[in-house]
């Protein structure tokens, strides 16, 4: 088995057609990508109990007490703000995984990183579903947060770099197209759910365990065969008649390639590090507070109600209100991965940091444009800066693999790629907490929820002035960070970091 | 290496890349069409 799995097993054949791998990885990439939709369990989660209505808890112990009762409690239904903090042990064991596996990654190659990921994911949608059949929480969170957490890190970086040496003409197009499926998982993921949990659904059941079983399984079936369906290219292939064009390989793209122990070291790393989180943070804390934002910012003008404030509507209007939010946000996630790859495969044409360079100074008007646009009621140019801002987001995540490969080569940048992911992590926490926070400081001084967020959207742009300055640093990597010829020959190895002597 | 020594893709691998390519792209296209049908409320 473990010789099946091998990356020597999966050395591509004379004849290999390199356009059969992009759609394993987006097989794989589409399968983790339902992270983002898990919001589609909370509400009948919120009632596995009580199935019609949730069952409230009674006032029970408080402290680290009350949080083992929690853990372990099977009389009352969970809060969605308990159910919510999967998103956080998602993000937190996908950052955390890919950074320590990612070395892992690129010695054992992808198809054996891919099946340990179908089996991380899957194992924990299979025990997701025994958590919620035994209404036990700590097994959802163990389940589907820590081991598919763990999933989820293998999974994504599994094909970068194999892509990435598949498609040194067209970096950004190809990584462009697996991160892709990472954000249209959910839209598959989300309404698929949906079906099955009606489908499912029973007097005595929510439906969220059975349609956790068959989604693992399904998922199971498409990362199984995406991870099988991964080759790889001989050492220095390329593609026939391509040269990398000499005014690239004197400006941004190395010929060289440096070890992820020494990529670590180089101020470019950290550079790009804060590239990433700075734009991620902005990001999702625009993705977090859209369907709330759109309602409070423009309240009754948007069912032609125009001057009725949110607060002033009847329940029904709330609703709709309620529904144009969902609307808003399902709009956003369209361009999100319209994003992904409009973006990357536009950076093979640019360069990165061009594109850098334009998602922030863009991102910076954009941001700053917002509270005038809600100031003067526009809806239509409201709702377009945020459709052009979540292309930038996502094609920031998109972008950032193919920026590596230029930076520090392709040899190691799956590892490299891995240990970057942490940003992921960082900004999964900085820019919802940053957003709530202002929020509510805005709130408690009594600004009128119709202008709460532009303090927001002011420091969100300032985020990105600092991302800014961050790319204009960027140079590239110094030739005695590069491994040495000698090292090169050697099979990848967590701890080889022969370098050059300056 | 480059890749006229691996050789030109077989021809025969195309109908296999034109099926791997549907087997991802009709769910995604499937995914993008219902939210898109959600976003569709946010005009009316």
């Amino acid at each position: 088995m473990a010789a099946l799995l091998s990356r020597e097993r999966i050395v591509a054949k004379p004849g290999f057609n390199r356009w059969l791998v992009p759609p394993a990885a987006l097989a794989i990439h589409l399968s983790i990508g339902m992270a983002y939709g898990f919001s589609v369990f909370w509400l009948p989660l919120s009632k596995a109990i009580g199935i019609t209505k949730s069952v409230p808890c009674p006032d029970g112990p408080t402290g680290l007490q009350g949080f083992f009762h929690l853990l372990v409690q099977t009389e009352c239904d969970w809060k969605i703000s308990t159910l919510g903090w999967m998103f956080t042990l998602f993000f937190v064991f996908l950052g955390s995984s890919a950074a320590l596996f990612g070395a892992w990654v690129e010695r054992g190659g992808p198809r054996r990183a891919g099946v340990v990921a179908a089996f991380c994911w899957t194992s924990g949608f299979l025990i997701s579903a025994l958590g919620v059949h035994l209404h036990q929480i700590w097994l959802m969170w163990l389940g589907s947060g820590v081991i598919g957490g763990i999933g989820l890190g293998l999974g994504y970086i599994s094909p970068v770099s194999t892509l990435i040496k598949w498609f040194p003409d067209r970096r950004g197009m190809a990584t462009g197209m697996a991160i892709m499926g990472f954000g249209g998982g959910a839209m598959i993921g989300s309404p698929l759910a949906d079906i099955l949990m009606k489908r499912y659904a029973t007097p005595t059941s929510v439906g969220v365990w059975e349609t956790f079983v068959t989604m693992g399984l399904i998922y199971f079936v498409a990362m199984m065969l995406g991870a099988f369906g991964y080759r790889v290219p001989p050492e220095g292939w390329r593609p026939a008649g391509w040269t990398l064009p000499m005014a690239e390989r004197r400006a941004m793209i190395t010929t060289g390639n440096v070890h992820v122990g020494e990529a670590v070291k180089t101020p470019q790393f950290w550079l790009l590090w804060w590239v990433l989180c700075l734009n991620v943070s902005a990001g999702i804390g625009v993705i977090g507070m859209a369907s709330p934002m759109i309602q409070e910012v423009f309240g009754g003008r948007l069912i032609d109600l125009p001057g009725v404030a949110l607060k002033d509507l009847a329940e029904s209007q709330k609703a709709q209100l309620a529904t144009i939010g969902a609307a808003f946000a399902a709009l956003l996630s369209v361009f999100n991965i319209a994003g992904r790859i409009g973006w990357a495969s536009f950076s093979d044409y640019i360069g990165r940091k061009r594109t850098y360079f334009v998602f922030f100074a863009l991102g910076i008007l954009l941001y700053a444009l917002v509270p005038w646009a809600g100031r003067i009621g526009s809806v239509v140019l409201f709702v377009s800066l945020f459709c052009v801002i979540l292309t930038m987001y996502g094609g920031g995540f998109a972008t950032i693999p193919a920026y590596l490969a230029d930076m520090f080569g392709t040899r190691y940048v799956g590892a490299i790629h891995g240990r970057l992911l942490t940003a992921w992590s960082a900004a999964g926490i900085l820019g919802p907490v940053l957003v709530n926070y202002i929020r509510e400081f805005q709130l408690d001084r009594g600004v009128p929820n119709a202008q709460v967020y532009n303090v927001t959207m002011y420091v969100l742009a300032g985020l990105l002035v600092i991302g800014f300055f961050c790319n204009l640093a960027v140079r590239p990597v110094s030739e005695h960070h590069y491994m040495t010829d000698e090292a090169l020959r050697e099979p990848a190895r967590p701890s080889q970091a022969a370098v050059r002597t300056p | 290496m480059a890749d006229d020594d691996m050789g030109e893709p077989k021809p025969g691998q195309w109908p296999l890349v034109i099926l791997a390519w549907v087997l991802v792209g009709v769910p995604l296209l499937w995914g993008v069409y219902t939210t898109l049908a959600k976003a569709a409320l946010l005009f009316k």
